[in-house]
């Protein structure tokens, strides 16, 4: 028994070496990727792109439950991106609220009988209407679906561009947004079938018609050490992932996607617990069957600024419903692990995912077990437990202040000394208590799936407002 | 298992835990210091450099009129970068007038030479960053640089002496791109390719023709879809020699091109490219006979809303709705063709434009049918449900709109 417990506490301390030197690989890669990209941007010049009549139209599909206060400034916001050719589609999903009457009120919506081809399935529609005030404005009126998923398929059911690009109604895009992130699809349009966007998190900045008028991080100390991780997974694993190719996940609150590819997957799973993973998985796994050379980017330029959840039962929530739209997309693509057809998504990517992402909170939690068992029976090296907790803790830090840095380098949103100096504290300051909580929601969230408790509990919203306003 | 078990044991941990840890702490320490310094350093540089620039554009007239000797800044590079910067955001927005006179201060001023001599001897970033102003000045001088930076290695520098060429919107530099990509083959991406040509071959498409009778695979698609792009109606019967070309983006781009054509001509040949076996040449054909807002293009675009692709069938209706005043005979047929799709499209499609109030006020007037299929028609505008018949295949459909028409 002691002689287990010794070696498993070993072998946890090369779990997470390889987790930690992981990541370092991938900052290493994003740092230098980051670099070359805003070299590029120096005469890439997306206003030129914004008049030219080569670009491919798109069709936004911003699905909205229960919006009624912020549905009008984010449609606005939506009709005012930089695009030459947009057509922007809310899908009102059963709203109990107001939400409808808003939109018919503020953009003179009258019913029109668009061409509605239900190729992914959805809840039924009960309406489609057009506005009065700018015809590129559609709105899907269907009766509630369950999820998001359900009310991004009816709008793209009625899309009619080579392109959607999926976002949340409630999250506040920069102008160039639409631009920016077509980049990658205009310079190859054959091969890039969807890019996403980074995310960013709203909170604490100053709003101002729905418009982003200065950066600032927020003030409580559970939404900053989001904004680290956000830093973390989306400036070092995303831009890593994607310049393998391997990129797995492309957030729900903004990213582009070629229509035809989207409807010959059926468009989004409707139960689909973590939907955006699950369409990229879907869609890796039909193009590699298909043996089509294909490219899925990402943009790291800062585009889309979402709320993250303000208090803990949200955030547990959030995180809890992430895991288990974890285990609901590598469960079902188990087959595709270590099969040569299925390249690098097979042999590394997903490999990963399981190990380091969806086992994580279960390896961790046997760690703390066989540590406590050992220190019980006395076989736990006291002097080597302290060094392991100070390796881990101070490996840890390099990663999130390392996603600092490349922020800092490339970026550079958040101005404020102030900031900074808070958002560097942060990365020393996460490791505890919050990972370990973070740890419990995960183990919660497989929990749950397990037990097929997959109900969605929303998160309180503050909504388009600015903290300096309240 | 005991294997694994021993090689865990052999690794060591405890002995390598305190390197790591070292190593670690290390990292932190300098990653932060680096972030701290860096961050004092810009501020401190970005303070002097405001100041500087605020300075420079107090005394901008003096500046560029010469008033200034220019050799005062132009021996500094910060300061010479700062007044490159002034001149090059000016640029963006000024007028004919105004251009002329910034052209003429960064000739003067030897600005441009400066980096035509950076564009040719420079090499990397260094050049691209070179090649990036050059192009924002407009100099017809900095062509041949810019051609010269169409042949370097990296891509990035090729895209910005690409994207620099096409600033320049002349045909002398739609030439230089035109016999780079002859030679070269398609080493960018197409979309700054086609921008760039768009922009160049504006005032006189028929450049590109040459070219594109000798031009191969990927970059005959890019050159044909610049052709669409581009065309006038200058161009006339050249563009019919790719109608029947076996590249699909030509054939598309003959169709988009053929817009700007005489309608006598362009509706038989546009009629044919409806019938494509590829959608999207189909598509064009169909926008394009839309664009020509002829009324021959009415059968052609009736049959365009029976097609098996649904943005082919949206586009056609789109066509048809620009007939304002046809759109009693017109509703009329569409509902004739007892297609749903192609009935939605049209109603979406008018509904779009909103005109169903009107359609719904000349089809009350009219004296051309009889009350009976006037009642019928104006139930279907209503309800948006095709009436009961029999089933008609889309042959007889089509055969009975075209003897209407």
């Amino acid at each position: 028994m002691i002689h287990f417990l010794e070696i498993s506490n070993h072998a946890l301390f090369y779990y997470y070496l390889a987790s930690n030197l992981s990541y370092l690989i991938m900052l290493i890669i994003a740092v230098k990727t980051s670099a070359a990209h805003q070299r590029r941007l120096e005469s890439s010049m997306p206003g030129w792109i914004k008049r030219s009549p080569l670009v491919p139209p798109i069709t936004i599909l911003a699905p909205a439950h229960n919006e009624e206060k912020s549905i009008s400034v984010a449609m606005r916001n939506l009709l005012d991106l930089d695009y030459a050719e947009l057509e922007v589609i809310v899908i009102n999903d059963g709203s109990t609220d107001a939400t409808l009457e808003v939109m018919q009120r503020e953009f003179g919506l009258r019913p029109v009988r668009a061409v509605y081809v239900p190729q992914a399935m959805s809840a039924p529609v009960r309406g489609l209407y057009r506005s009065d005030v700018d015809p590129r404005l559609m709105v899907v009126d269907k009766e509630p679906g369950g999820s998001k998923a359900d009310a991004v398929n009816a709008g793209l059911n009625a899309a009619s561009s080579p392109y959607v690009c999926v976002v949340d109604a409630d999250s506040v895009l920069e102008r160039d947004a639409l631009l920016r992130i077509m980049m990658p699809v205009l310079a190859d349009p054959k091969r890039v079938v969807c890019v996403g966007g980074i995310v960013r998190v709203l909170n604490g900045s100053e709003i101002e018609a729905g418009r982003i008028r200065r950066v600032r991080l927020p003030r409580k100390s559970i939404e900053t050490i989001q904004v680290v991780e956000y830093l973390r997974a989306f400036l070092i694993g995303r831009e890593a992932w994607a310049q393998g190719n391997m990129l797995t996940i492309i957030s729900g609150a903004f990213g582009v996607f070629r229509t035809d590819l989207v409807r010959a997957l059926g468009g989004y799973r409707s139960h689909a617990i973590g939907e955006d993973f699950d369409l990229v998985a879907r869609l890796h796994r039909y193009l590699r069957e298909k043996g089509a050379d294909y490219r899925i980017h990402f943009v790291p330029d800062p585009v889309c600024w979402t709320e993250v959840p303000s208090d803990l039962q949200s955030l547990g929530r959030q995180r809890a419903r992430w895991q288990k739209g974890l285990l609901d997309v590598l469960w079902p693509n188990r087959d595709m692990l270590f099969r040569p057809r299925y390249g690098r998504i097979g042999c590394f990517a997903l490999p990963y995912l399981w190990l380091f992402e969806l086992l994580a909170p279960v390896i961790e939690l046997a760690g703390i077990l066989t540590i406590v068992m050992a220190a019980s029976l006395g076989a736990l090296s006291r002097e080597f437990f302290i060094q392991f907790l100070i390796f881990g803790y101070a490996f840890a830090t390099v990663i999130s202040i390392g996603a600092v840095l490349q922020e800092e380098l490339t970026y550079k949103r958040y101005n404020d000394w102030q900031d900074v100096i808070r958002l560097v504290s942060y990365c020393f300051l996460e490791h505890f208590p919050y990972r370990q909580l973070h740890m419990v929601w995960r183990l919660q969230g497989l929990w749950q799936y397990l037990r097929g408790d997959v109900v969605w509990r929303p998160m309180k919203r503050q909504g388009l407002r600015s903290p300096a306003t309240d | 298992m005991e294997f694994a078990f021993e090689i865990l044991r052999k690794l060591n941990p405890a002995a390598l835990v305190l390197k790591a840890i070292l190593v670690a702490i290390v990292a932190d320490s300098l990653l932060l210091a680096y972030i701290l310094l860096r961050r004092t350093y810009r501020k401190r540089y970005f303070a002097k450099r405001d100041a500087r620039l605020l300075e420079l554009r107090q005394k901008w007239d003096a500046l560029i009129s010469g008033e200034i000797p220019y050799e005062t800044w132009r021996k500094s590079p910060s300061d010479r970068r700062l007044v490159e910067t002034i001149v090059l955001d000016a640029f963006e927005i000024a007028g004919p007038q105004e251009s002329a006179r910034l052209l003429r201060f960064l000739r003067a001023s030897g600005l441009i030479e400066k980096r035509i001599f950076g564009a040719r001897q420079h090499r990397g970033w260094r050049r691209h960053r070179a090649l990036v102003a050059l192009g924002r000045m407009r100099a017809p001088e900095g062509i041949p640089a810019l051609a010269e930076g169409l042949r370097d290695r990296a891509l990035e520098t090729r895209l910005a002496a690409l994207r620099g060429l096409g600033r320049m919107a002349c045909p002398e530099a739609a030439e230089e791109i035109l016999i780079w990509v002859g030679e070269s083959g398609l080493v960018v991406p197409e979309f700054p390719l086609q921008s760039a040509l768009v922009q160049c071959c504006a005032e006189r498409p028929q450049a590109l023709l040459p070219y594109l009778k000798h031009a191969q695979g990927a970059v005959r698609e890019v050159l044909g879809r610049v052709l669409g792009e581009v065309a006038t109606p200058s161009l006339g019967a050249d563009l019919l020699q790719f109608v029947d070309d076996d590249l699909d983006e030509l054939r598309a781009a003959a169709a988009r091109a053929l817009s700007h054509a005489e309608p006598g001509m362009a509706i038989d040949v546009l009629s044919e490219l409806t019938q494509d076996p590829v959608w999207f040449v189909r598509l064009r054909a169909v926008v394009s006979l839309g664009k020509l807002g002829h009324v021959n293009t009415i059968p052609v675009l009736l049959r365009g809303l029976t097609d098996s692709n649904r943005l082919v069938r949206l586009r056609a209706a789109e066509g048809l709705v620009g007939f304002r005043t046809e759109m009693v005979q017109i509703f009329e047929k569409t509902v004739a063709t007892q297609d749903r799709y192609g009935f939605y499209g049209y109603l979406t499609a008018l509904e779009n434009a909103g005109l169903q109030g009107k359609l719904e006020a000349e089809l009350k007037a009219t004296t051309r049918i009889s009350k009976q299929e006037q009642a019928v028609l104006l139930e279907v505008l209503r309800t948006g449900a095709l009436p009961v018949a029999q089933p008609v295949s889309p042959d007889i459909a089509m055969s009975a709109v075209a003897s209407r028409s």
